[in-house]
């Protein structure tokens, strides 16, 4: 009689426990499933997430672009331009990166540096080409500064360091001159972080691999640039900005070691000597 | 979802407000510790803590506010450090974040309102067990008798 009860006890007991863990189940799953109901509405759009910061980000790109104009100087010689566009062109169409979102100007400055601004736009300073010993050094940094364009992290970094509402409030007027000139001088000359740095080296290297450019000249200009005995230092913007240029330069070489190709030129020799000599004039 | 059923004793007074006041703890500690979802596990734990020697209707109804809150906690950590990570790090607003934002909120209200009816109910001395936690409750916390 005991023994039977005592079996009684327990399979009410066993039956309460699955009740219990049905019940908690269907909640987990009741959990997933609404979670996956709201999933099929595209909230990024209904919110205009994507739209709000498409057009800060044209915008910004304007308003940047236009104070490096006003306070330095464009080299509009149209061999340069062209030359550069021509790699610029020749990396866009190896990659399918769209031409027409990559605006490239060339400054007339000493400074070794190129820096990328919103909505697509490269800046490179002459300083930064007549340091280059050939013209794949300098595809090198332009790649880098496409994939920090196409990986999104100059508007990451505004966001991050500016805030979206100073970004938003910068392109409807509001935001004085002052805090745009800042923000211009903060994309022109600090970095972004490690990381980011180099997620934007190692796509570099992909992008000159697929546009058959030997990627090792870009480590090397990193090599060259980080020594402190070279006469260029005062102007290292692009590298002081950059830090761990050796280190980066050896992942560089790591990541690009078994991806040897057969590379091919974009400028002949000659059109990058006389590109130079262009910018010296 | 919600069950009303007989208690093994009809509580008095006392209890009753005692049986009411943790589930008003975590009320009070949710909207006081909003953003961090651990806050309103503490309260229900201290007082959980605090009454664990109480009588049996007092023990019941803090145990199974205490219980409630630990799914909750769970949704709400995970939101929480989404969150967190698509302010500080390269994490951006998904489909998937805002979603899982709004479904956690569903539950978090749902939550809210089932804790709002219940201490009104066990104020009046009413014994208010809930789908699965009421069951879990009754599993964790025996009459001494």
């Amino acid at each position: 009689m005991v023994v039977l009860w005592q079996s009684d006890e327990f399979n009410l007991q066993i039956r309460i426990m699955k009740k219990i863990i049905i019940q908690g189940l269907s909640i987990i799953v009741l959990f997933f499933a609404s979670w996956f109901v709201l999933l099929q509405i595209n909230w990024v759009a209904i919110f205009k997430i994507e739209k709000i910061t498409d057009k800060t980000e044209e915008k910004l790109g304007e308003l940047f672009w236009e104070i490096f104009q006003k306070t330095e100087i464009e080299n509009v010689n149209p061999f340069v331009v062209s030359s550069v566009d021509s790699i610029v062109t020749k990396i866009c169409s190896a990659n399918k990166i769209d031409r027409e979102l990559i605006k490239i100007h060339i400054l007339n400055k000493d400074d070794i540096n190129a820096f990328a601004l919103p909505s697509g736009h490269i800046i490179v300073y002459s300083g930064l080409i007549l340091n280059s010993d050939n013209q794949d050094e300098l595809s090198g940094v332009i790649c880098h500064e496409i994939a920090h364009i196409q990986l999104n992290h100059v508007m990451k970094k505004l966001v991050k360091e500016v805030g979206l509402s100073v970004l938003i409030s910068m392109t409807t007027g509001n935001g004085g001159s002052e805090i745009i000139k800042e923000t211009a001088k903060l994309l022109s000359s600090s970095a972004f972080d490690r990381n980011l740095e180099k997620e934007a080296d190692i796509k570099a290297v992909d992008y000159l691999v697929k546009a058959s450019i030997n990627p090792e000249p870009f480590a090397n200009f990193l090599y060259k640039l980080s020594d402190q005995e070279n006469e260029a230092t005062k102007y290292l913007t692009w590298i002081s900005t950059h830090p761990e240029s050796k280190e980066r330069a050896e992942y560089i070489i790591e990541y690009s070691r078994d991806k040897k190709i057969s590379y091919k030129a974009i400028l002949t020799n000659d059109t990058w000597g006389k590109i130079k000599e262009k910018l010296r004039e | 979802m919600i069950n009303v059923s007989k208690f093994a004793y009809l509580p008095g007074e006392h209890e009753a407000e005692k049986a009411s006041n943790s589930y008003l703890m975590s009320l009070i500690a949710f909207i006081a510790g909003l953003p961090l979802p651990i806050i309103n596990l503490i309260a229900t734990l201290i007082f959980y803590l605090g009454n664990r020697k109480g009588t049996y209707f007092v023990r019941w109804h803090c145990t199974q506010a205490l219980l409630s809150q630990l799914s909750v906690l769970f949704i709400n950590s995970f939101g929480f450090w989404w969150t967190i990570s698509i302010i500080f790090t390269d994490e951006i607003i998904t489909d998937k974040y805002i979603a899982y934002i709004i479904t956690a909120l569903i539950f978090n209200l749902t939550e809210f309102i089932a804790t709002i009816y219940t201490a009104v109910q066990t104020r009046k001395g009413i014994h208010v067990e809930w789908w699965f936690y009421g069951n879990l409750t009754n599993l964790i916390c025996k009459s001494e008798s």
